[in-house]
């Protein structure tokens, strides 16, 4: 009757509770569907599946030869677009937090016009990248500068929405008592803002950092399609459909997703590094 | 005056009040100096008057009739991929919650869509299904699928351990599990998704109208800015669309106060 | 003479609800090192007994109190529960847990938090209502029975959390340091309503505290558990006569009961 209680547990359960092989299976398991996808894709299952062919939908080995080919070329649409979005998630995420600390300082005038700008962020792309395009005619007579300018506007404003959400989140929402305890040393609202509300918001800037980067590349290419002077990989794409270089546009599409996955790779070691203390 | 400060909507009134100053500084600057300053920057009420007035702006539409018939179009194909879009997404986020493995496998390719510029293949995805009304649905439907599934699936893995462990000490089996703990727990978060969600489904309607004419608000949006029609037109759309993206965000706020009834009863108390 | 042992012994083993035999508990921290959470305990706890564990952090008293509960296997020993293993007992839905935080669905009004283990044992819906009835009438919250967790106090809440755990018609009711976040007014009340309670229900309960006065104040016997192995330093009568009131804390005999429950505590501070 009283038996040792030592439970044998199944094959199954072993695997799932072993530390080393779920980390082990969080990379594999995606890298081993990648490959098998790939696989498939250059056997032309993936066109059989969507009724398409090889000239609209073409072999992987096709795009890559084209990318290699054309790398040069492919490599400066890179970096119009790059630029575009670089700098306005830059600035806009300045500019953003710059309103998020005002908001902070001064809640009753702050919080209403951060509420607008949080509205911006649902304002569609679309409607704003036409606008811009209109509003930097003027800009100078050069229309590769304008059109570089009516970009960086539009990440700018989509990023300074996403900032500022965030980065006021950051800076008011503090542990309880801490503003208490600053309360108790009398400190002045710039010591606070620096000692306290600046710090505990760090965590939250990488918050928007995060969506803010993939959606500043995805601004910027949308952007391009509404700007006047032709270039960057996102209009690239469209240009190349529209003279129905298929291969080239995928191409491009390729090139775009690498963007997205490099810019978002370097924040997230950067978020590694510069939080590493935090835990 | 301090009374007046306090107020709620004191703050967004004023600053709204001061970006319509703004726009009118800056409408009465380029008036000044430009030939055609409708194209830049037309005064407001040049703008409103264009939405009222009945002067026939194409064969046989006000510029109000164009907007509201094509915006009628585009949202219902935004509609029909945002609800796609919400159902595979919730449909994803359960079944990477029920299997460790397709968690493994989906996660990161899910961060992969995040980080690609679907609107950048908008174009691809026309050519692909040929026919503008499924790329429209399509797309719209990638870009509400990504915030509804991480948003969703980050709503289940919140709830508490003592819950689970609660649900455990009354021998509940899974299917008990999931509809009484995690799709209950996880709705605050399912609605987050949602809010970021719609915008962006309107979004991707538009864009794929301005590829191809065959009506549709982005369709319009540039035929208007290549001056085939009146550029009011242009200036109605866009407001019209920025109104309608924030106005969908808003409904799914009130669409989540209708699902979480605690909302409505924590305000109360708050009151007091 | 043996007769009368083995018949006493029997009578004894008819009354044994829970048997703790030889149970051991071996964790492994974050670093790998082995960690000795309980060594050798062995303890029979009666049929309808109110039974505390009582010890400092780390003793092991919740990690034996989830073992009972089959949320933790004990690495070496065994539990039997009316001569079945933890996992039978829960299976069968015989026992009730109270968490120290209350773990409240926050989307579920008060009436509906209670009625969740019956919806998960399948009480019709007219038993549903009235047992629910009877529990908010017994934790005294019939007023706020459509109100949501968030708008109700920490004893409030807390008292909702025991109304559901009574509400499933356990036998035994497990119970992790339920009113340790509480205030000492909010917990000399629900110390009452709980007395109230097992009273009416006659259920076994497994009491797990830090508190000195609270265990002696409820319990039938108090277990006391020192640290570094976790192990079994006492088994201490409550020879205090029912129903208890605040009165008695004031007795001479509740404090020498005190002092021999201090002094039974081996190691570390309490």
């Amino acid at each position: 009757m009283t038996q040792m209680l030592k439970r044998k547990k199944s094959i199954f359960r072993k695997i799932q509770e072993n530390r080393k092989i779920q980390s082990a299976l969080t990379f594999i398991l995606p890298v081993l569907f990648g490959i098998l996808f790939l696989i498939l894709w250059q056997c032309g299952a993936i066109n059989s599946l969507l009724h398409t062919d090889t000239f609209t939908l073409p072999l992987p080995s096709r795009i890559n030869s084209i990318l290699s080919q054309n790398i040069v070329k492919i490599m400066g649409n890179v970096k119009a677009t790059v630029t575009v979005a670089i700098s306005g998630l830059f600035l806009g995420s300045l500019i953003g937090y710059g309103i998020a600390v005002f908001a902070s300082v001064c809640p009753r005038w702050g919080k209403g016009g951060l509420s607008i700008v949080a509205a911006c962020n649902a304002i569609p792309i679309v409607a704003l990248a036409p606008v811009m395009t209109n509003w930097t005619r003027t800009f100078s007579k050069n229309a590769e500068i304008r059109s570089m300018a009516a970009k960086i506007l539009v990440v700018m404003i989509v990023c300074i929405a996403n900032m500022s959400i965030n980065a006021y989140r950051g800076l008011t929402e503090i542990k309880p008592y801490s503003e208490d305890m600053m309360a108790m040393y009398a400190a002045k609202p710039g010591v606070i803002l620096r000692k306290l509300r600046i710090p505990n918001s760090v965590p939250y800037i990488f918050t928007a950092l995060r969506v803010a980067v993939p959606s500043s590349v995805i601004s910027a290419v949308v952007s391009e399609y509404f700007a006047e002077y032709v270039t960057g990989v996102g209009r690239q794409i469209r240009e190349n459909i529209v003279q129905s270089q298929y291969s080239t546009a995928w191409a491009y599409i390729v090139a775009a997703c690498l963007i997205g996955i490099t810019l978002y790779a370097i924040l997230l070691i950067l978020e590694s590094i510069l939080l590493k203390k935090r835990v | 005056m301090n009374r007046l400060l306090n107020k709620k909507w004191f703050s967004v009134v004023f600053w709204t009040l001061i970006l319509v100053v703004a726009w009118e500084t800056g409408a009465f600057l380029v008036a000044g100096t430009k030939r055609t300053p409708e194209n830049i920057l037309p005064h407001l009420y040049q703008i409103i008057g264009a939405a009222f007035s009945t002067n026939k702006v194409t064969s046989d539409q006000t510029a109000l009739q164009i907007v509201l018939i094509n915006a009628g179009q585009t949202l219902l194909r935004a509609a029909i991929g945002f609800l796609l879009g919400t159902v595979l997404g919730f449909g994803l986020a359960l079944l990477m919650k029920l299997s460790g493995i397709v968690e493994k496998i989906v996660f990161p390719y899910l961060m992969l869509i995040q980080m690609i510029p679907i609107l950048g293949m908008a174009p691809i995805i026309l050519s692909i299904t040929g026919s503008i009304n499924t790329s429209r649905i399509i797309i719209a439907a990638i870009l509400t699928f990504y915030p509804v599934a991480t948003n969703t699936l980050a709503g289940f893995n919140s709830v508490e351990k003592e819950k689970h462990e609660l649900m455990y000490i009354y021998a509940a089996n899974k299917f008990t599990v999931y509809t009484k703990l995690l799709i209950p727990g996880s709705v605050p978060y399912f609605f987050t998704g949602l809010k970021i969600s719609a915008p962006m489904a309107i979004t991707a309607s538009i864009l794929v109208d301005t590829l191809q004419g065959d009506g549709g608000l982005g369709c319009m949006l540039s035929q208007s800015l290549k001056h085939a029609m009146s550029i009011y037109v242009f200036w109605l759309i866009i407001f019209f669309s920025a109104f309608i993206g924030i106005f969908s965000s808003y409904l799914m706020g009130v669409l989540e106060l209708l699902f979480t009834p605690q909302k409505h009863a924590e305000r109360k108390k708050e009151g007091k | 003479m043996n007769e009368l042992e083995e018949k006493r012994n029997q009578e004894e083993n008819k009354n044994v609800e829970i048997r703790i035999k030889d149970v051991d508990m071996t964790f492994q921290d974050n670093r790998g090192n082995e960690v000795k959470a309980l060594a050798g305990i062995n303890l029979d706890i009666f049929k309808g007994e109110f039974i505390s564990m009582l010890g400092p952090s780390g003793c092991g008293k919740t990690t034996l109190l989830r073992m009972i509960a089959d949320l933790l296997e004990p690495t070496d020993g065994s539990i039997r529960v009316s001569g079945m293993t933890p996992k039978e007992i829960r299976m069968q839905q015989k026992f009730g847990f109270v968490f120290q935080q209350p773990v409240l669905f926050d989307w579920r009004t008060v009436r509906k938090n209670i009625e969740l283990p019956m919806e998960i044992m399948y009480y019709t819906k007219a038993d549903k209502k009235q047992r629910a009835d009877e529990m908010l009438e017994m934790v005294g919250l019939t007023d706020f029975a459509e109100h949501y967790p968030k708008q109700l106090s920490g004893g409030m809440q807390q008292r909702v959390n025991i109304a559901r755990a009574f509400g499933g018609r356990p036998e035994i009711l497990l119970m992790d340091e339920p009113f340790s976040a509480l205030d000492e007014f909010t917990k000399e009340k629900l110390h009452e309503d709980l007395l109230r309670i097992w009273k009416q229900t006659n259920k076994t309960i497994v009491f797990v505290t830090h508190n000195i006065q609270e265990a002696i104040f409820l319990s039938d016997r108090v277990c006391v558990l020192s640290p570094h192995p976790g192990r079994l330093s006492a088994v201490i009568d409550i020879d205090l006569p029912r129903p208890r009131t605040q009165k008695m804390k004031e007795t001479l005999h509740f404090s020498e009961l005190y002092g021999k429950i201090r002094n039974s505590f081996e190691g570390g501070s309490i």
